[in-house]
């Protein structure tokens, strides 16, 4: 068994090629979310106790745990929708501090499902996302109606603009949420399980676009092409953002997560970094939250992907 | 094609054709023809209105002068048709506003108690009060505004950000308490309780009147009618309504976010506790000022939405202009219907009901009237 508490630690090694293109950015990025002890819950029930970990700029962090371990609960608690006791700086300034105006300008909040119940065009749905910079009267401008249609065309949902948002397929809907994400210019996104409802396709999708919002590519490409043609190994530009994710599906975050925050019930029992770590280390750390598991490593094209598989 | 494929087809095409122009991007209609359509539909509705009655006025008698039809013209019919187009269109507006706010295909303002507490203050001027058509007018608004007053203090009582009254903080210093445990759910479960309250004093405040008059005077007060409409009563409650309207389409965007599932629409920026109270507070205002001089008047509110969303596919303004325009339609047509379809005038929310019922079980049967999807 490895040492378990260097996996505590921030790994320096980070210059990496990720599953999806573009290499990591440096692990002098800056912080972009410190958690610290964080203990939250509902009512009496306590979920999460004394969690600690760092979200960087241009990273995607991953929560992983298994149902009822507190991932939900911790991303409710830094939207400041539960109480909660600990400390989060967010760029430095502390979310309490924040008035709910600064909170919406600075995290970008990406449900399971949007609750968006009624009918209107893509595009209005992705306006909402100017909203915390518009006054109370104010109407989006022709520049930000301009963006909103950028961001439409990187998600490659242009077309849609003027469809009804409700007849849109799950996969669809979360393109136009990650459209809104887009113009929003938030520097920490949250994102609750985005690949839940969404067919194979789609979850490799939105995660590749994800990366490309982070890790500052070009997200407004006139041709609407996948993010995931960039060069491999070609260095990108920090977007001065980070993303925090929970995910359920271990592979899909062993591939495209920088940083993996593991939760087993509102502990976290390790932080690990998928490709820097030792795969006996983050086998042991994965198999404490999910059971016996193998983790195998397949390099193809320079490329190292994890495959993850049940022991037996 | 399987539904699916036609569901998720390509618009490319057709947007592409259509963003330019005045068409309206789905239905393929100008949105402005369908404004203009209800326009005119309104105005013929007006002349009608002004015309027909049990003193029919013909445009010839009224262009020579004659004295008497001047009069009926100046005093009654005016102020009857005036009063039903903006009420109308009020109680359209609002209904548009509830169903968004709630979230809910057959929300109505009647769901926070605003009918019923303006019913209950019209029956207690009718019992309590020197009997005056001012009085009631005066008791219904006041009654409409106590009720949802008690809803919204309710349920910020029981329920946090549910109305934007309670934030509170806990003593630790890095505990925030800001659970939303109330929100619309917390509001509706409010203005039942306050509606069956309203709906208790009502029946004591009949029990106790005189079966004769003032049993009569409430029954036919609680069914709606345009017939005592004065022009010396409409000044302060138009200028209310109007007040209250203005503020709904200057808030027409915060009123789409607040549709948007609680938390994500907090993380939008909205303060949603207080915006939805003064978005309710502001529809709320609007039909009290009506009911309060028309009396009840039900399904404008539930009907005139529908259609318009309908015509127009979305919830974007003019979707509120519409239900404006076209409950004025319907309230000038049902009053038109009511003053003509019998010997005797008849209660105006019987037509509105004649309407509104079919349409109603429309929307149960088809499926739209219970899943929270305001389409």
């Amino acid at each position: 068994m490895s040492d378990r508490s260097s996996l505590f630690q921030e790994n320096p090694r980070s210059i990496q090629v990720s599953a999806y293109g573009g290499s990591a950015p440096a692990a002098e990025a800056p912080v972009c979310l410190q958690v610290s002890s964080l203990s939250a819950g509902y009512g009496r029930a306590q979920i999460l106790k004394n969690v600690s970990f760092c979200a960087k700029q241009g990273e995607i962090t991953g929560l992983l745990g298994p149902n009822g371990c507190g991932k939900t609960t911790l991303l409710r608690a830094l939207c400041r929708q539960l109480p909660f006791t600990g400390s989060c700086l967010l760029n430095g300034l502390s979310l309490e501090q924040m008035t709910s105006r600064q909170l919406a300008r600075q995290i970008s909040y990406i449900p399971q499902r949007s609750g968006i119940a009624i009918s209107m065009p893509v595009t209005d749905v992705v306006l909402m996302g100017f909203n915390p910079v518009l006054g109370l009267l104010e109407q989006p401008s022709r520049a930000q109606k301009e963006k909103a249609h950028e961001a439409l065309r990187a998600v490659g949902m242009e077309a849609y603009a003027e469809q009804d948002y409700q007849i849109l397929s799950e996969g669809q809907k979360q393109l136009c949420i990650l459209a809104r994400t887009i113009v929003e210019d938030a520097s920490l996104l949250l994102l609750d399980e985005p690949e839940s409802s969404l067919d194979f396709p789609h979850r490799h999708r939105i995660m590749e676009l994800l990366t490309g919002i982070i890790r500052g590519q070009d997200t407004t490409r006139a041709d609407g092409g996948t993010l995931s043609e960039d060069t491999p190994g070609k260095q990108t530009v920090s977007s001065g953002k980070a993303a925090l994710v929970t995910l359920h599906d271990p592979q899909l975050a062993l591939e495209s997560c920088s940083r993996l925050v593991l939760l087993k019930d509102g502990v976290c029992t390790a932080i690990l970094h998928p490709a820097a770590d030792s795969l006996p280390d983050m086998e042991a750390s994965l198999s404490e939250i999910y059971g016996p598991i193998r983790l195998r490593a397949l390099e193809e094209n320079g490329r190292r992907s994890l495959i993850l598989l049940p022991r037996g | 094609m399987c539904t699916a494929q036609k569901r998720n087809a390509h618009p490319n095409t057709r947007s592409t054709q259509n963003q330019d122009s005045l068409l309206h991007p789905q239905t393929g209609r100008p949105d402005s023809a369908v404004l203009c359509l209800s326009v005119l539909l309104l105005l013929a509705g007006c002349v009608v209105s002004l015309l027909a009655g049990k003193y029919p006025l013909t445009l010839g008698r009224l262009l020579a002068g004659d004295a008497m039809q001047r009069q009926v013209l100046l005093t009654l019919r005016i102020p009857r048709t005036l009063m039903a187009v903006l009420g109308g269109f009020a109680l359209g507006a609002a209904g548009f506003v509830f169903q968004t706010v709630f979230r809910n295909p057959l929300a109505a303002p009647d769901m926070i108690g605003v009918s019923s507490g303006a019913s209950a203050g019209a029956a207690f001027a009718i019992l309590f009060l020197p009997a005056s058509a001012a009085a009631v007018t005066l008791s219904a608004f006041a009654g409409g505004l106590l009720a949802v007053g008690i809803a919204l203090g309710l349920a910020s009582a029981a329920g946090g950000y549910g109305s934007g009254l309670n934030l509170r903080r806990h003593p630790h210093r890095h505990t925030r308490r800001t659970a939303p445990a109330g929100g619309s759910g917390s509001i509706v479960l409010a203005g039942i309780a306050v509606h069956s309250l309203a709906q208790t004093v009502l029946m004591i405040l009949k029990l106790t009147s005189d079966p004769e008059r003032q049993l009569a005077s409430i029954e036919y007060w609680i069914m709606g009618s345009l017939n005592a409409i004065t022009l010396s009563r409409i000044p302060f409650y138009c200028a209310v309504c109007a007040a209250g309207l203005t503020g709904l389409f200057l808030l027409h965007r915060q009123i789409i976010l607040l549709s948007v599932d609680e938390s994500e629409a907090r993380m939008l920026g909205v303060p949603v506790g207080r915006m939805r109270l003064l978005i309710l507070l502001l529809a709320t205002l609007v039909v009290a000022s009506v009911i309060s001089v028309t009396g009840v008047i039900s399904f404008i509110g539930l009907l005139a939405p529908h259609i318009a969303r309908l015509l127009m596919r979305d919830n974007r303004l003019h979707t509120l202009t519409l239900s404006g325009l076209l409950g004025g339609v319907l309230l000038t047509t049902a009053d038109i219907l009511a003053r003509t379809a019998a010997a005797s005038e008849l209660p105006v929310s019987i037509f509105t009901s004649l309407l509104g019922a079919p349409f109603l079980l429309y929307l149960i049967i088809s499926g739209n009237g219970g899943e929270g999807h305001v389409r």
